[in-house]
């Protein structure tokens, strides 16, 4: 049996004047799914959300909601609820007034409402004493909780989230990401979520979409995001990437142009060649490409120079240039740190699984 | 830094706090000197006898008064309900025509008051651009507009507009979009945006609004005379007759001091509820 | 949230009639100043310019011209001085009584003029000062040189105080930044204030009424006709004065779109 989906897009359009914001767009959610849209600013994605949540209209296409067309309700008649980027806490409300503001607009009763509220604060970790807040009294990390508490007292059949963390410094940034996915797990809710940084979706979401001019470049799980992206966009867009130009040979093989580049492998036992003509570029990941000594080998095998070395924390970044003057980022763990000279000459290698071919026509 | 700030600031006052001092506060202090003098003196070298004060209870000038009051009072609520839609349009959805509106409804505030109300008087009298186009073209003849309580009414309304207009705008302008968005978003409807997020966040506006209108109506003068006809005696024409008329100093000026009292202890009252500095953008 | 179309029809025609409603009084007027005859009805039957002729050739409106101009310049030169630094006192700089300041400024544009004209008049008498039109000034001014200072101020709310520090901080002077930084960058908040300042001044009726002592300014002049029985000057007078007015405006309004062309040619 196929399961319905919670939220499905049917050839979404959005266009201001003669600009296509959103193009054509088709997408299924699921039930309890954390889904996280990702794109850089200009992208798209901000309208996407809006057109969901109902804050703007279709130019054209159809959305549906457990099977039933809600493209034509207004935002105020949707059983969804947004969680927005500046949160759009009430000023001039308590915090108490404004988690209980979906509950006195469904006629509560003044004391459910209160229970309700104070049962909401205790599931964001707020204490009690917040109920009698001003809004202006919370610090930024508060009103967040309070902004998912108010969102949350609507008990939305999907949960919106428009980049509701970007303002925030990075500690506390981190901090909330973990508390949204384990709020994710502990309500069982549809989460979906927009954000320019894919870094932040992969440690929430179940699945990912990456959008680019108004359109999905992939859509995946994480994992396949990561390390197997569908076009030089995605790989580029989460942190660093190295990038080999390669074309294909006869019998799905690889060759490079760069003489500094040698394949040791059958690239078409791994996967990764290409055929005859067809250009492509190999995706490596830095921590996947490893200093080689003199006696070792591997799969794929390059040299350079030491140009720089920086220290992330747990982990040490290195940048070699090529004689081609690329430049091919690797970062080791702390503890493996490689102890060469700056200018001194190194050799690189990695494996054939570590890597992905992206074909380029 | 602060420092040179704080001297700064105290020198640059000190134009306009000199003007204030000598041509705002002095004058109301020999108002109020002069509204205890004996009747009719014109110099304050008598002893203070406030005889004044209890001809307001008792020649009946507080009618006047209570007049001006309920008419600015009426008139306020008025203005609010016509200004909202319109300085909502102009906060939330016009674009250009904003600008329009803006430039319009402030070059008529550099016409004269009394040419604009003379032009209603016009406009409204019998056999004025109104009466006198409808009984050329029907043949029906009207009464006069003119010379009611009402006509004062609407005098008032037309003379004060701007002044809830502006106010009313810039407060729903402070209102944050993404508020309102998030109402409707967690289930409001129109009405209840309305109750619960737009009325609230712009009271300061509403605040100024009502209070420059009902201030200014409750010290005017010029609508009663010139649409009013003196149909109503409102508390500034008698403060007006007293002055010159009467030749009664001691009575206008405590006349004056009673009108001042209340007007003044209301406009305190709101200026200290708002903050200036929000309400006119200060970034920091 | 985007309000449907038929709302935002409704509030044009609404904001149209709302303008309808403003000037048409000054239709009257209009119509009334080119009519013929001496007493006025509608709809007018003949038409003629001969009160503008009349009005040209008299002196005393010449006079009163004369003096409401000379109070109005006055004003506005002085407004926009006090305006600048009353501004900044207002807005920018932080110091211990500025509060009290800003509420001292409301004050007298919440009150009923006609009773301030009346407080100055007393006070000139007690002091010994006999009014004219040179006290008229300052009775302007009590309720001018506030509204300027406020129309400057939000020009000095909208400026970044961080370019202050930079020029400081480079080694220009308090003088040096208030000329070289502050004042330019308020000047267009001082050009607007002036020419509210001009205006307010120029149609102000109820500050004059008891603050000009023999002399008489145009508005005065104008309720005295009109309260003391129909002049057909009186509508004529009323459009020359709104005319100007207006006249003044649209100068004000093409020199600046006039100057920001030359600068965007410029840049």
């Amino acid at each position: 049996m196929k399961v319905q989906p919670i939220l499905r897009l049917k050839n979404i359009s959005k266009a201001f004047g003669s600009f296509q914001a959103v193009k054509d767009i088709n997408l299924e959610i699921f039930e309890g799914e954390f889904f996280t849209i990702v794109g850089p600013s200009g992208s798209g994605k901000s309208t996407l959300i809006r057109l969901l949540v109902g804050m703007d209209d279709l130019t054209s296409g159809e959305i549906y909601l457990r099977g039933n067309r809600i493209d034509r309700t207004p935002a105020n008649l949707r059983p969804t609820c947004m969680v927005f980027q500046s949160l759009a806490l009430f000023p001039h409300m308590s915090v108490g007034q404004n988690i209980e503001f979906p509950l006195k607009l469904k006629k509560m009763a003044p004391n459910d409402r209160k229970q309700k509220s104070l049962e909401l604060l205790d599931l964001l970790r707020l204490p009690k004493s917040f109920y009698e807040k001003r809004i202006s009294q919370c610090s930024g990390g508060e009103k967040q909780r309070v902004a998912l508490a108010r969102a949350l007292a609507f008990d939305p059949e999907i949960l919106f989230f428009d980049e509701p963390l970007s303002a925030l410094d990075y500690r506390l940034r981190k901090t909330l990401e973990k508390e949204l996915k384990n709020l994710h797990l502990r309500t069982g809710k549809t989460f979906v979520y927009i954000t320019h940084s894919l870094e932040e979706a992969m440690v929430m979401s179940d699945r990912i979409a990456i959008m680019r001019g108004g359109e999905f470049e992939q859509i995946s799980v994480s994992d396949d995001i990561y390390e197997r992206p569908v076009s030089r966009f995605v790989a580029e867009f989460m942190g660093e990437v190295n990038l080999f130009e390669v074309s294909g040979t006869k019998k799905l093989g690889l060759k490079s142009e760069n003489p500094n580049f040698h394949i040791n492998c059958d690239p078409s036992k791994a996967k990764l060649g290409l055929a005859d003509g067809i250009g492509g570029v190999l995706v490596v990941r830095p921590e996947c490409l490893r200093f080689l000594t003199n006696s070792e080998s591997a799969d794929f095998v390059l040299t350079g120079k030491l140009k720089a070395e920086y220290a992330l924390g747990s982990r040490t970044q290195y940048e070699i240039e090529t004689a081609s003057q690329n430049i091919i980022t690797v970062e080791k763990l702390r503890e493996d740190r490689f102890m060469g000279k700056e200018g001194s000459k190194v050799t690189l290698g990695f494996d054939a699984e570590s890597a992905h071919i992206i074909e380029e026509l | 830094m602060e420092k040179l700030d704080r001297k700064l600031g105290f020198f640059s006052s000190i134009p306009l706090g000199l003007i204030l001092a000598i041509s705002f506060l002095a004058p109301l202090f020999v108002v109020a000197l002069f509204s205890t003098m004996p009747q009719k003196v014109f110099s304050l070298g008598q002893l203070p006898d406030f005889s004044s004060y209890k001809l307001f209870f008792n020649q009946g000038y507080y009618k006047s008064l209570l007049w001006s009051l309920s008419m600015a009072l009426i008139s306020t609520a008025i203005l609010f309900f016509i200004c909202w839609p319109l300085a909502f349009g102009m906060a939330k959805v016009f674009k250009k025509f904003t600008l329009v509106l803006t430039i319009a409804v402030v070059m008529s505030l550099f016409v004269s008051e009394n040419i604009r109300l003379f032009g209603w008087s016009l406009t409204l009298m019998k056999g004025g651009l109104l009466e006198g186009h409808l009984r050329a073209w029907t043949g029906i003849a009207l009464p006069s507009l003119l010379y009611n309580t009402g006509i004062i009414i609407f005098g008032l309304v037309y003379v004060y507009l701007p002044f809830m207009l502006f106010p009313l705008a810039q407060g729903i302008a402070m209102v944050p979009e993404d508020a309102r968005q998030a109402a409707a978003d967690l289930g409001a409807n129109r009405w209840q945006i309305l109750l619960y997020v737009d009325l609230p966040l712009s009271s300061p506006g509403i605040m100024v609004g009502s209070l420059l209108c009902f201030v200014l109506g409750a010290g005017a003068m010029s609508e009663s005379k010139l649409l009013g006809g003196q149909s109503v005696i409102v508390i500034a024409d008698d403060i007006e007759t007293a002055f010159t008329f009467g030749q009664n100093w001691p009575l206008g000026a405590s006349l004056s001091m009673i009108l001042i009292i209340i007007i003044g202890a209301l406009a305190i009252y709101g200026i200290n509820k708002i903050d200036l500095d929000t309400v006119m953008g200060r970034k920091r | 949230m985007n309000s449907s179309k038929s709302t935002q029809i409704i509030l044009f025609i609404y904001g149209l009639l709302v303008i309808v409603f403003l000037y048409l009084p000054l239709i009257s007027v209009g119509f009334a100043s080119i009519s013929k005859a001496r007493y006025l009805t509608f709809p007018i039957k003949r038409y003629s310019t001969k009160w503008y002729m009349k009005a040209m050739e008299s002196e005393t409106v010449y006079a009163i011209i004369t003096t409401s101009l000379k109070v109005a310049v006055i004003v506005t030169v002085i407004s926009m001085i006090v305006a600048f630094f009353g501004a900044l006192a207002f807005a920018r700089y932080n110091w211990r009584y500025r509060g009290f300041f800003q509420k001292l400024i409301l004050l007298p544009i919440f009150f009923p003029q006609t009773v301030l004209g009346l407080a100055l008049l007393m006070w000139f008498n007690s002091i010994g000062i006999i009014p004219t039109w040179k006290t008229a000034i300052v009775a302007h001014l009590v309720w001018i040189a506030p509204i300027a200072t406020l129309i400057v101020a939000i020009r000095a709310y909208s400026f970044d105080p961080s370019l202050e520090e930079a020029a400081r901080d480079m080694g220009a002077s308090t003088t040096t930044v208030l000329k070289e930084i502050t004042l330019p960058l308020l000047m267009p908040g001082i050009i607007s204030a002036g020419l509210f300042a001009f205006l307010l001044s120029w149609g102000n009726f109820p500050l004059s009424l008891f603050t000009t002592g023999a002399d008489s300014t145009l508005p005065e002049w104008l309720y005295a006709k009109m309260v003391s029985g129909y002049s057909p000057l009186v509508p004529t007078l009323g459009i020359l004065s709104v005319a100007s007015s207006f006249l003044l405006v649209l100068v004000c309004i093409a020199l600046i779109s006039f100057y920001r062309s030359i600068q965007n040619k410029i840049n």
